[in-house]
């Protein structure tokens, strides 16, 4: 491409006075047998190849770091997934715990009934025991003053006290049969409904 | 010099490097730069009734985010659909074999690998791409 002598003047000038000149891929196609407008095209090109080159590197370095940046973004990404799992074995982790605590807690609570249901269970033998020997002990007695002294006033003093005497002995062993079962059905646990309240 | 260019790839900032790139090795002076396949197929398919504008050589991206279909596939469907007529092939990051031999099969000319230094393998595709319009060079992957 060719252009006129008055153009060319006209570029030169431009530039002279504003410092505004031709740039990019035309100054390609530009032809003259001017040597002031051939100065003016190589002077152009070689300020667009500056041009270029400058942000060449600057759109490379750019890009380059677009590539990191997205490099560490899958990196967080596959991180963010790793805690992820992290947690969620975590979480299985701890409800696993729960649960063993949950069945070690049953454990020991059965473990203190059958104790506690042990212990009850001695000192209601203990109890029947110490009832029936007095019970026996009281008969033996009423038995031997009707054999040595038959009617007599004693006797039916001792009479009177050994019925009094079975009496109170047969409260007393249902009293402990009440106690015993009111401390079994007090120790036993039932689930609470929803809402309800102590 | 090669008379006009068409890159399909999704990244912008290679667009940039790319048309300072071709403007300093003098590679073309028509350089058209667009993001997606789809709108590369879609310039094919009306090139096909009417010519004007198609590009001499085609830079195809393999991975193409954004678009239905990949760059190996453009090429197929540039060769097989479109009635080809242009100097084709994959310029990608990727240097994976089995791609580039997908690439061969679909009509790909080249394979130029992106990098930060890509001025030396543009001016290599440079100097052999008369052999690449005449179609007298083999496949070859500017690594």
């Amino acid at each position: 491409m060719k252009l006129t002598k008055e153009i060319e003047d006209s570029f030169i000038a431009l530039l002279e006075d504003r410092g505004v000149q031709l740039e990019g891929n035309i100054l390609k196609l530009i032809k003259t047998d001017n040597p002031e407008f051939k100065k003016y095209i190589d002077n152009a090109k070689e300020a667009d190849a500056k041009a270029r080159r400058d942000r060449l590197a600057i759109t490379k370095q750019v890009q380059s770091q677009m590539q990191d940046l997205e490099l560490k973004k899958t990196q967080l990404e596959e991180k963010a997934v790793e805690n992820e799992d992290l947690l969620k074995n975590l979480e299985e982790a701890l409800e696993a715990a729960e649960g063993a605590k949950k069945a070690a807690i049953d454990d020991l609570d059965l473990l203190q009934k059958k104790t506690q249901f042990e212990l009850i269970g001695n000192i209601v033998n203990v109890a029947l025991w110490v009832i029936m020997a007095v019970g026996v002990t009281t008969t033996v007695l009423y038995v031997v003053a009707l054999f040595l002294n038959g009617n007599g006033p004693d006797t039916t003093l001792i009479g009177n006290t050994w019925s009094n005497l079975l009496g109170i002995l047969l409260t007393n062993s249902f009293s402990i049969i009440g106690t015993i079962m009111g401390v079994k059905y007090a120790s036993e646990t039932t689930p609470k409904k929803p809402g309800e309240s102590v | 010099m090669i008379k006009s260019i068409l890159l399909v790839d999704d990244e912008n900032l290679f667009h940039l490097v790319f048309e300072d790139a071709c403007s300093l090795l003098d590679i073309t002076l028509d350089l058209r730069s667009i993001t997606s396949s789809d709108a590369a197929a879609k310039l094919f398919a009306e090139w096909q009734n009417d010519p004007k504008g198609k590009p001499e050589c085609v830079f195809v991206d393999l991975n193409i985010i954004g678009s239905s279909f990949d760059g190996i596939e453009l090429i197929k469907k540039i060769n097989y659909e479109y009635g080809n007529g242009v100097v084709v092939g994959i310029i990608s990051s990727s240097a994976d074999q089995a791609e580039i031999e997908k690439s061969k099969l679909a009509g790909s000319q080249f394979w130029i690998i992106k990098s930060d230094d890509i001025e030396p393998r543009l001016e290599l595709f440079k100097n052999d791409y008369a052999g690449y319009k005449n179609r007298t060079n083999e496949f070859k992957v500017y690594r």
